[in-house]
């Protein structure tokens, strides 16, 4: 059974609903026939068809079995053979199917809402029942049941009862659906009671009008189309089925209008009347609904169109409200920035400026109407040419609709002078006329002061360093100097690398407070300063009292730091003075450390000192790195947080070559752009060589000290004894002495002292670009100390200098 | 004059005593004679230069002395020199022959006691 359910494409409740289907059409074709007007089975008003059409419409054809049962046991009996009631059961299951089809083909909707589904219906239920009159009385004819003459009135009975029965009775049985579907909107209680009251008026006077012995039928007509028009599908579908039904009475009793009619006048009077009655209800109540709905929509469709009309009034004040915010913002803005738009109209000359376009040229807004020559009238004599070349190129269409920038200057009436900066675009029509031309202008007087003044500060800055340092005898140097990126960057920070003779060097750095010009220019004086007391051979405590007695003379209000390193290459011994500078970092084969200072106040203060001197001893190779506190000095970090950095970054760069040590802390201790000026001094000791010694040293008098303590470490190193070793610098002191005190011009202006052991000898070579004799009589002791110092003296004078050769055995205590 | 050395004057009776200290060379030779010089008012009976504790005497520093002992001389002022036996400035004066010119003692006694006309 179940496979067969799905074969046949069935549901189990399909077939109830066949069932209850088949029982309701069965009772009621029962019912029905007790109509019948020829034989037993041909009736006026056959409701069963119209229960079958409503029921193939709203469940499906597919149901059409419970109805081919139904009608086949209805006229089982009624009918001559089983065949003949097989035949007849057909065609009043063909019939519906036929209806249905049609009506689904054409967009039926069951509703009955519009207009044109109560026509459809109208039109096609009779043609489709006329199948089922046609095989009904067909069947008749062929079993002998009726005569031919009697062929078209069963036929006419047939199809009108059939007719009438899809008429009449579907429309309620769908309306019945629909409404207990939510598919109409309640009735109103008064509204069923007034039906209520119209269908027993109706009632009334229907059965008047079949009962009369006059024919006064149409009487029902008002009623029916007052029920139709108050309650539409509600009023017509009961009016039409009591009317109708009433009128078939009255046609089967014979009576009223019907009376003496004979079958097929009768037929044909009651299905014209019945028809009328259907087609009138229903034509009025679909009329009405559909006048309604449309009434509906359009009230649906002004609510919503005010509602709409309501939203846009909103969202078109509030974007005005908006556009009026940002308008102001703009102008605001434009304040800030100092820019001003203006508009030219080619045709008809007229310039507008914004505001700030007239603040910028010195005037209250809309102080005075605008033109092209009145504008020009303010820019520089020497640019006007330039400008009005610009716009003669624009409106000859020649620079491509747009200007490129330009800078060009305006005079106030007050005779200021200030920088504007022009960007303009000219908009034109399709072939190419010139309409307008727009343009914003910056004022940029202040931007390019600053530029100017950065310019010169910066120059200058870089001017007032020194370009390139000293040798060092025994030590190698290098230095950086990064001005900050931001504001006016150059000045201040500054560094020096000062020999002092004696094989000492002064390293210097410091920093003016402030930046710019005056910071740039003050830098440049103290610089001198130092310098100079520093040649002048103080020592580094009273360099930097003087220093600060004379910032503190020329510039009163000005303040500076000041860290003073003396070095002494050969003791290895540094003497450190600082005025509210950092420390300086010595980094060694131990590591990085601060060098201890005593800290005194900054440059500037009045203070007079004390710059007290503390002294460190170095190892031979250290670095000293001097720097200043733009490099430790960051806002987002504590200034200790920024030494630890700086000792652990130098300590990292301990091995890297003296010219790149300062690029590589430079990289490690500032990302991005440097906020303040950095100075950066690196200094490393040159380590004694081991197999012999070579110096070369300025030809002066302070070179001799220098000399005899490098050549001391070297012997020392070269474990040569102390009786050789004093002698042998005695006596190289002595040829230098000859040097220095024979040198002139720029030419001999270096000593150049070679030391070896070879074959147990110390050899020492001292070679000059100067012209010497060894002097005769007294003055010449250097020379005689030099002969008694070593075992030979050879002085080897040639074209482009002198050389003196002298040897001493290393081991033996007397030198000759 | 650079700090190459130091000087320090006391008087003991009506003779100047100079007490150097450091390095003596060409780069300071010259200054610390008119220094030295400057200090002996003609009234001074003479002067003593102490060399104990200097640690390098050159031939600069050699002349320098023959030449304050000419013109202390020619003042009619007594001049010695202090340099020990066995310090490094007796060992240069020695080995240039310098005793001719500048007359030197082992102790700061031995010197007042030359320039006071008791040696």
């Amino acid at each position: 059974m179940r496979a067969a359910l799905r074969r046949t494409g069935l549901e189990r409740r399909d077939l109830l609903s066949m069932a209850v289907l088949g029982a309701v059409y069965g009772v009621t074709a029962f019912l029905s026939l007790r109509l019948a007007l020829v034989e037993d089975n041909v009736t006026p008003l056959w409701p069963p068809t119209g229960i079958a059409v409503a029921a193939l419409l709203l469940f499906g054809t597919r149901l059409w079995p419970g109805i081919a049962l139904a009608a086949f046991i209805v006229n089982l009996p009624i009918t001559p053979s089983p065949l003949a009631a097989a035949v007849t059961a057909a065609g009043n299951t063909i019939a519906p199917i036929v209806v249905v089809w049609i009506l689904h083909e054409v967009g039926f909707r069951t509703e009955l809402d519009r207009i044109r589904d109560v026509v459809t219906l109208l039109v096609v239920a009779p043609m489709g029942m006329a199948v089922s009159a046609t095989i009904g009385a067909t069947t008749l004819l062929v079993s002998n049941e009726i005569i031919q003459p009697e062929y078209w009135q069963t036929w006419s009975v047939w199809w009108a009862g059939d007719s009438m029965g899809v008429l009449v009775v579907a429309p309620l049985l769908l309306i019945i659906w629909n409404q207990a579907h939510g598919r109409y909107p309640s009735p109103k209680p008064i509204a069923l009671l007034e039906l209520f009251g119209v269908l027993c008026i109706l009632v009334v006077v229907s059965l008047l009008a079949v009962t009369a012995d006059v024919s006064v039928l149409f009487l029902v007509l008002p009623i029916v189309g007052w029920a139709a028009w108050r309650f539409q599908l509600w009023g017509a579908a009961p009016a039409a089925l009591l009317v109708s039904s009433a009128a078939t009475w009255a046609a089967v009793q014979n009576r009223g209008p019907f009376q003496g009619e004979d079958l097929l006048d009768r037929m044909i009077t009651l299905q014209g009347f019945n028809a009328t009655v259907a087609f009138t209800a229903f034509f009025l109540a679909a009329l009405v609904a559909e006048r309604a709905r449309s009434r509906e929509a359009l009230e649906r469709g002004s609510a919503e169109l005010e509602v709409r009309v309501e939203q846009r009034t909103k969202e078109l004040s509030d974007a005005n409200l908006r556009l009026r915010g940002s308008e102001r913002q703009l102008a605001e803005a434009h304040e800030m920035a100092r820019i001003g738009r203006w508009e030219w109209d080619v045709g008809t000359g007229d310039v507008t400026w914004s505001e700030e376009m007239f603040r910028i040229h010195g005037a209250d807004p809309g102080a005075f109407p605008v033109t092209f020559e009145r504008a020009m009238a303010f820019v520089h004599e020497d640019d006007r040419t330039r400008i009005r070349e610009d716009v003669e190129a624009l409106l000859a269409g020649r620079a491509k609709n747009k200007a490129p920038d330009i800078e060009y200057r305006i005079v106030l009436p007050d005779g200021e002078i200030r920088n504007i900066h022009a960007r303009s675009k000219i908009s034109a029509t399709i072939n190419g006329a010139p309409v307008r031309l727009l343009g914003i202008v910056q004022d940029v007087t202040e931007l390019r002061a600053f530029e100017r003044e950065h310019r010169i500060a910066d120059t200058l800055q870089h001017a007032l360093l020194p370009a390139s340092f000293p040798d060092v005898e025994g030590a190698e140097v290098a230095a950086r100097y990064v001005p900050a990126e931001t504001g006016l960057a150059a000045g201040g920070d500054w560094f020096d690398v000062i020999p002092i003779g004696g094989g000492r060097v002064a390293l210097v750095i410091g920093d003016v407070a402030g930046h710019g010009l005056e910071a740039a220019s003050l830098m440049g004086q103290l610089r001198l300063a130092v310098r100079a007391y520093a040649l002048e051979g103080h020592p580094p405590g009273v360099i930097a009292e003087r220093t600060d007695a004379l910032l503190h003379e020329v510039a009163q209000d000005e303040m500076a730091t000041l860290l003073l390193v003396v070095l002494d290459v050969e003791a290895l011994a540094a003497t450190i003075v600082s005025a509210g500078h950092p420390p300086p970092i010595a980094i060694s084969a131990d590591g990085a450390r601060l060098l201890p200072v005593v800290s005194a106040p900054p440059l500037g203060l009045g203070s007079h000192g004390p710059f007290p001197e503390s002294t460190v001893m170095v190892d031979g190779g250290a670095t000293l790195l001097l720097y200043t506190d733009g490099l430790i000095d960051r806002p987002d970090l504590p200034i200790d947080d920024g030494i630890r950095r700086l000792l652990a970054v130098a300590e990292a760069n301990a091995d890297v070559a003296i010219v790149d040590i300062c690029d590589g802390v430079l990289g490690a201790m500032v990302s991005g752009d440097a906020s303040d000026d950095i100075a950066l001094l690196a200094l490393r000791l040159v380590p004694v060589e081991e197999g012999s010694l070579t110096m070369r040293v300025p030809a002066e008098p302070e070179s001799l000290q220098q000399v005899r303590r490098r050549l001391r470490r070297w012997l020392e190193t070269a474990d040569v004894p102390k009786q050789v070793r004093d002698d042998v610098i005695v006596a190289t002191s002595e040829a230098v002495s000859n040097s220095v005190r024979h040198a002139y011009g720029p030419s001999s202006a270096w000593v150049e002292v070679q030391a070896a052991l070879s074959n147990g000898d110390v050899e020492v070579v001292v070679r000059d670009r100067g012209r010497w004799r060894p002097p005769r009589g007294s003055g010449g002791r250097g020379i005689g100390l030099m002969r008694a110092c070593m075992a030979s003296v050879d002085i080897e004078q040639g074209e482009d200098g002198t050389v003196v050769r002298m040897r001493r055995p290393v081991r033996s205590a007397v030198a000759t | 004059m650079n700090d190459l050395a130091h000087i320090a004057f006391e008087e003991q009776g009506r003779v100047v005593v100079a007490r150097l200290a450091g390095e003596v060379d060409l780069s300071n030779a010259g200054d610390l004679e008119r220094s030295i010089l400057g200090a002996v008012p003609n009234t001074a009976e003479g002067m003593v230069v102490d060399l104990s504790v200097v640690s390098y005497l050159d031939s600069s520093g050699i002349r320098m002395l023959g030449e304050m002992a000419e013109r202390l001389k020619w003042r009619e002022q007594r001049f010695a020199v202090v340099a020990p036996e066995g310090s490094r400035v007796r060992g240069v004066l020695t080995i240039a022959g310098a005793e001719a010119v500048v007359p030197y003692e082992d102790s700061l006694e031995a010197a007042l006691d030359r320039v006071r006309g008791r040696g």
